[in-house]
């Protein structure tokens, strides 16, 4: 009977003790989701390869992509903008300082503080590599350079034309798959990224994700090998495509986005089917470590700062009083000043500017030049002239 | 006929002196046809200040002007406009006495050989009059002074200018007999770029004839002359390099200014035929064609010695021509000295075949030099084959400017010797065919 009761006890305390652990499993749930991305800050490479008016959508691609992510909260430190040609500023514009992704010049996507990084011939395979490797020449500017470390995610979207296997830079280069892999290889070996989101929305894009194998690199794109990317809409009043519609639809989802919602990439996947796309929008994610039903779509487009709100208040205190023999030995160090070498003197310079010193022909050579100018004078016309001068 | 001289050299200067003064003075210093990296007046100042700052001026790839145009330049730097001016009068002046001499020259044979009774007598019409010669002189003086590459050259302070001087000088001195002196101008003439170096073999040739010693190897008086003027040519030459090593204290004027001009390291364009091979050619074949380009110019002097040996004036003239045409940096004031000597040869018109195809040539050339240079520099429209075609065409017609002036002068001493109107044996016209 005592055994029993000992036991019951024994259970009813161990349940109670547990209690705590099951709250504490609830904080560590919570906690494990706090830190569950693994990521502590967001880039993005936002590249626009090709040139020309009629590439109006591709720029425009770019820049509504653009518009999400930093309206989800990336800052223009940490977004390189790669843009082949300048639409805005193209003379063919009508609305000239804009760039539509709306047909009937509903939204612009370009506003008034974008912040182009890699602009026009500068938008180069090289460049776009050395961005992505960091191997950059040491006179490059922090804007231009993709300053991540292993703790961040980072969001790469390139548009454009392509083919199966390689993607079309400025009409004269290419880049392909196999070299793209090796590039996200170099920074995961580098420990430039923590996880990696690759979208690509060109002709035959799912080519360019095929050779892909570091880890923790997520894919989409926006048709499968042998076929076209399509582009939605003309606007008459411009006279070129906007969009292509897989970015499209892409901008009509992100739009819904903002910092706190809970959408995943599952979500994403399934943006643009075929009946909206004509194309077969594509993913890869055998190289995600975690399930992608588990990623939030703000862990890659939005910067969502990990927030600890607290309810207590922290005094600053006054700042301290050093201690009495601190105070000694500073009043000791007063008494040496210290201060830098001259280091020009400045004095010298303006009060004693060397002498400019003409160069003079030595005289030797002064008197051979002219002694034999007349040695052959006298030859020429005969010796009798020298008594004229004699 | 000193008095139109000074007319001409007056409007000379007047032209040359409206054109320092205006904004043109800029503009056409700078065109490549004008100014080559051999005689650009903006690296003589360069080299100057260079020198002014305590630096060997030929350090680096900027001045690649002798040593005794640096202690010529040195004191007259400032009043550079006067001492071009003054050096295309002296060349003009000296061109002027020069050809006077050599028509005196030629009049006088022309008249033995009449009173010998040596010319065949349907050729009289051949002759040339006292009249149709007394304005050569002047019309060649009139010609170097104001042809417009002259004053191109002249205006844009080429010292292109001063060689030009030199090799009138040389002329002049030949022409008067003068065997030291022509020797120490043409070794002053090699001293400044190497090339009439080939103007040795006419110089010798026209003293031999004017000291009546024939030219035949297996006469001792032949070889005892030529030793003399060689001897006197190579002992100035040495006179001078080391008296300009005395100048600076270095030789680095030889790599500087002789290495530079046969080496071609310097591919501006220009309007001769080095800097498109060159530019576009693989360095392991470098060395040889630069050896048979460079060769290409001195080659000419053997059989063209030959053939004119009787007529060394000419070989002079041909000579210029040849080096104007294949010398590594050509420029405009090149040419203008070979065609100063135009007029001299104006009775051989008649015999001339293609000077309206030539004249036509190098007049639109002339006029597309700064057209195409403009297409390929500043417009991007065009690129440098147009520019070297034009180049190609320009020398083209002045080959084709040169061999038309040799056959005609080579067809009138023909005729001079074989009648001009060709008989055969029973009296009726025959023709002449070359097979």
């Amino acid at each position: 009977m005592a055994k029993f009761l000992f036991v019951t006890i024994c259970t009813v305390a161990n349940l109670f003790a547990f209690l705590p652990v099951i709250h504490g499993n609830n904080f560590e749930t919570k906690a494990t989701q706090f830190f569950s991305s693994g990521h502590t800050n967001n880039w993005a490479v936002l590249v626009c390869t090709s040139r020309f008016w009629f590439n109006y959508r591709h720029v425009a691609n770019v820049l509504s992509v653009y518009r999400s992510v930093k309206r989800l909260g990336i800052p223009d430190s940490h977004i390189v903008l790669m843009l082949a040609d300048d639409m805005a500023c193209n003379h063919r514009n009508p609305k000239p300082a804009t760039v539509f992704s709306h047909k009937n010049m509903e939204l612009n996507v370009y506003g008034d503080d974008v912040e182009v990084d890699y602009r026009g011939y500068e938008v180069t395979v090289e460049n776009f590599l050395r961005v992505l490797t960091g191997r950059l020449p040491p006179s490059t500017p922090r804007s231009k350079r993709l300053l991540s470390d292993d703790r961040s995610n980072i969001l790469i979207y390139l548009t454009g034309h392509g083919g199966n296997g390689f993607l079309k830079f400025q009409d004269s280069e290419e880049i392909s798959n196999v070299e793209l892999a090796d590039a996200f290889e170099q920074m995961w070996q580098k420990r430039r990224y923590n996880e990696l989101l690759f979208i690509i929305d060109t002709c035959q894009g799912a080519s360019m994700y095929e050779r892909f194998y570091s880890p923790n690199i997520m894919a989409l794109a926006s048709s499968q090998v042998g076929e076209d990317s399509l582009s939605h809409q003309p606007d008459l009043a411009i006279g070129v495509h906007l969009m292509d519609r897989y970015t499209f639809y892409l901008l009509e989802f992100l739009e819904d986005i903002h910092p706190a919602s809970q959408a995943n990439m599952n979500d994403l996947f399934k943006v643009c089917p075929k009946s909206q796309c004509v194309s077969t929008p594509g993913h890869r994610t055998d190289l995600f470590l975690r399930d992608p039903g588990s990623v939030l779509i703000t862990d890659f487009f939005g910067s969502v700062r990990k927030v600890e709100i607290t309810r207590e208040a922290i005094n600053l205190t006054n700042p301290t009083e050093l201690p009495q023999d601190l105070t000694s030995l500073r009043n000791e160090l007063k008494s040496e000043a210290l201060f830098y070498v001259d280091q020009l003197p400045v004095a010298d310079i303006i009060h004693q500017k060397p002498k400019q010193k003409d160069w003079h022909p030595p005289d030797g050579f002064i008197l051979g030049l002219w002694s034999l100018i007349l040695l052959v004078f006298f030859k020429t016309y005969g010796i009798k002239h020298l008594k004229h001068i004699f | 006929m000193a008095a139109p001289l000074t007319l001409v050299l007056i409007l000379s200067v007047t032209i040359r002196a409206v054109l320092f003064r205006s904004s043109l003075a800029e503009l056409i210093s700078e065109r490549v046809e004008v100014v080559s990296p051999l005689n650009a007046w903006k690296r003589v100042v360069e080299g100057l200040a260079l020198l002014d700052l305590g630096v060997s001026p030929y350090s680096g790839d900027v001045f690649h002007e002798t040593p005794l145009v640096i202690y010529l330049f040195h004191f007259v730097v400032d009043y550079a406009e006067i001492v071009f001016m003054i050096v295309d009068g002296i060349t003009a002046v000296a061109l002027y006495l020069a050809v006077q001499n050599y028509n005196k020259n030629v009049f006088r044979k022309q008249k033995y050989a009449l009173e010998a009774d040596r010319y065949p007598h349907d050729c009289l019409e051949l002759m040339r009059s006292p009249k149709e010669m007394h304005y050569i002189p002047l019309k060649v003086a009139m010609f170097y002074l104001l042809n417009p590459f002259t004053i191109l050259s002249c205006v844009a302070k080429s010292t292109c200018g001063l060689n030009n001087a030199v090799m009138a000088l040389f002329i002049l001195s030949t022409l008067k007999g003068s065997a030291l002196l022509s020797a120490i101008f043409l070794a002053l003439a090699t001293y400044q770029s190497i090339y009439p170096l080939t103007l040795f073999a006419p110089g010798l040739l026209f003293l031999l004839q004017r000291l009546y010693i024939p030219v035949n190897p297996c006469r001792s008086r032949f070889w005892f002359f030529t030793v003399q003027y060689s001897v006197m040519f190579i002992g100035s030459l040495l006179v001078i390099v080391c008296l300009s090593f005395f100048l600076l204290g270095s030789w680095d004027f030889i790599p500087s200014v002789y290495g530079f001009i046969l080496s071609v390291p310097d591919l501006t364009p220009n309007i001769g035929l080095f800097w498109y091979f060159f530019a576009e050619m693989f360095e392991h074949f470098r060395f040889f064609f630069i050896c048979v380009f460079q060769i290409n110019v001195f080659f000419y002097t053997i059989p063209l010695s030959v053939k004119l040996k009787e007529h060394p004036v000419f070989l002079i003239f041909m000579q210029i021509a040849i080096i104007s045409i294949f010398k590594s940096y050509p420029t405009v004031g090149d040419i203008a000295l070979y065609m100063a000597f135009l007029p001299v040869w104006s009775h051989l018109y008649r015999f001339l075949r293609n000077i309206f195809l030539v004249s036509c040539v190098l007049l639109a050339c002339t006029a597309l030099f700064p057209v195409l240079w403009h297409l390929w520099i500043y417009a991007g429209s065009a690129n440098s084959n147009f520019y070297y075609a034009i180049t190609l065409l320009f020398n083209v017609g002045q080959i084709l400017l040169v061999s038309d002036y040799f056959y005609a002068y080579l067809r009138r001493e023909h005729h001079l010797s074989q009648g001009l109107y060709l008989r055969r044996k029973d009296g009726s016209e025959a023709t002449l065919v070359l097979k």
